[in-house]
């Protein structure tokens, strides 16, 4: 059995006076002791899946078969689940009782976890005077005391500049290989799901595609062109031009992406005035056909 | 096991809050206090004696002020639910294994704990007012002002575990638990009051509650201490059920 797995998951919320919203729709999925990223615009259906593993959310079908119980479950939130007004070591011996660690076993992973994230100088200093990075750094370590076989990530880095994010994912990442657990993250960040070692593309409450970042990539083959269009009458113009060409153009706003691009596409635009750029497609191609026109490229 | 080491942890972790808080404590008192002042300041002269002769309204109406000072503390108890759980430290404690009624008996136990506190340093004021303050007095003072104490946890844990806002939530008990203890016999003595309030001041388990303190503090009135502490333990036993069946029982929701 996988450490995550849910099957045919159906979610609806029912509030009185607004019309019920399917947050979750026949959504199946596992991962084993593997960092599995969700992709997915807001309302996607990504917190409702994390909601059902943590069993937090009954689904209204289908069933979550894996985790079975909270003991080997952490979650780190959008916001630092730490309670400001203690200080960093006393938030982790909370974490630790929540899970029914002894005292003695709670100081020795308390010690062990503050090295490896690098903040055991600032670990007697109440969590309001610690900077949004730290305090991130802190909430992981909270996360980290039950030594949890499954972890699910919620945006933990919203927020963070750039510095504190990338501190925030070394330590993660170092961490997870020494624990050897099962990530479960969701994020709107590109760059984040590129750390993982697969990645599911979510769309009102459907898996529209699961793999890896590079076979996901390579499903648009060596290069995309990307047009952004100065009018928006010259976004009609331009796919059926690529369409005489035999390209198919994925349209967003006033973007065309189009997969499998040749070279010589460059010379006979039929608009002077639009951009044009050839590359090889990124992950943030992917997910724009995927999730927005939520076309199969 | 796991839900005793985890009371015991989320206990601590509220008294630990309460003394880096000290402004929470100061209003919790000085509010009462304050109507203390007013009240006795206003009617003492008027009212005179009260209690058939046994008390008058400077000390009388002590009691009262120590609930109301548990009262306002059972508030801040109950409300810190809300913000735990919006966005506190409750949402971690939500996705771990300990069971639902550690949290609820933690916020109950420690929240009664830091109430209790500071209403004894109201009830210290007796001694000061002539009356005496006996250490069986005492102890059956804190006993009843427990029972209010845990019961308006109780019930403040269930109500901030449905109203999502601390607007709401402070909305609904100031319009349930002032009139509650405004009816009490807090200000007045239940005997003395017209027929009508006489009615609604016997179904209103707080006046039990007070009927209670007072017959430990040695100001008793013509209530019967038995049914008065009854009361007062059922009150507080229902108060502890509703909190935490409602914690345990919502914790999965959809």
């Amino acid at each position: 059995m996988s450490a995550i797995e849910v099957r045919d998951l159906r979610v609806v919320y029912r509030r009185k006076g607004e019309p019920d919203r399917v947050a979750l729709d026949g959504f199946s999925l596992s991962a084993d002791r593997e960092m599995l990223a969700m992709l997915g615009p807001n309302g996607s259906g990504k917190s409702t899946l994390m909601g059902v593993i943590s069993q937090t959310i009954r689904p209204e079908s289908g069933a979550l078969i894996s985790p079975t119980s909270r003991a080997g479950l952490s979650v780190v939130f959008q916001t630092p689940a730490l309670d400001v007004l203690l200080t960093v070591r006393e938030n982790l011996q909370l974490a630790g009782a929540m899970h029914g660690l002894d005292r003695a076993t709670t100081k020795g992973r308390i010690d062990s976890v503050v090295a490896e994230l690098g903040i055991a100088d600032r670990i007697g200093e109440q969590v309001r005077h610690l900077s949004g990075g730290l305090a991130r750094r802190a909430d992981l370590a909270r996360a980290l005391i039950p030594h949890p076989s499954v972890l699910l990530l919620d945006e933990p880095t919203t927020g963070l500049d750039i510095d504190a994010r990338r501190s925030f994912w070394d330590s993660m990442l170092r961490v997870r290989q020494s624990l050897g657990m099962t990530v479960l993250l969701a994020t709107h960040l590109i760059d984040e799901a590129e750390r993982a070692d697969r990645v599911v593309m979510m769309r009102e409450g459907h898996s529209v595609c699961i793999d890896t970042p590079k076979a996901l990539r390579s499903t648009l083959g060596e290069r995309v062109l990307r047009i952004v269009a100065q009018e928006e009458s010259d976004i009609d113009r331009l796919a059926s031009w690529l369409q005489t060409e035999g390209f198919q153009a994925h349209r967003i706003d006033r973007l065309l992406i189009v997969p499998h691009a040749r070279a010589d596409l460059l010379e006979g635009c039929p608009i002077p005035s639009a951009s044009l750029t050839l590359a090889p497609p990124t992950l943030e191609d992917v997910y724009s056909i995927r999730t927005q026109t939520g076309v199969n490229p | 096991m796991i839900g005793l080491r985890a009371m015991s942890a989320l206990s601590k972790r509220e008294l630990i809050r309460q003394m880096r808080q000290p402004s929470r404590i100061i209003a919790s008192i000085a509010t009462p206090l304050l109507i203390w002042l007013f009240i006795v300041g206003g009617f003492s002269k008027a009212v005179g004696d009260v209690a058939g002769g046994q008390s008058n309204l400077t000390a009388y109406t002590i009691p009262g002020m120590a609930s109301l000072t548990v009262m306002f503390a059972s508030i801040f108890a109950s409300i810190s639910l809300i913000q735990d759980r919006q966005d506190g430290v409750l949402r971690a404690a939500l996705v771990s294994p300990a069971p639902g009624w550690s949290i609820a008996l933690s916020k109950i136990g420690a929240g009664s704990l830091i109430a209790l506190i500071q209403a004894m340093v109201v009830l210290l004021t007796l001694p000061l007012l002539g009356h005496e303050l006996t250490l069986v007095g005492a102890l059956g003072a804190i006993a009843a002002l427990a029972c209010i104490s845990i019961a308006l946890i109780g019930l403040g844990l269930a109500l901030a575990w449905i109203v999502d806002s601390t607007q709401g939530f402070h909305g609904v008990m100031n319009a349930v638990l002032m009139p509650m203890w405004l009816v009490s016999g807090a200000v007045f003595p239940v005997e003395d009051a017209a027929g009508w309030l006489r009615v609604i001041t016997l179904v209103n388990p707080l006046t039990w509650a007070h009927a209670a303190m007072r017959d430990a503090l040695g100001m008793s009135d013509q209530m019967s201490p038995a049914i008065a502490w009854s009361v007062s333990i059922g009150f507080a036993l229902f108060g502890i059920l509703l909190g935490a069946w409602t914690i345990s029982r919502s914790r999965q929701t959809s």
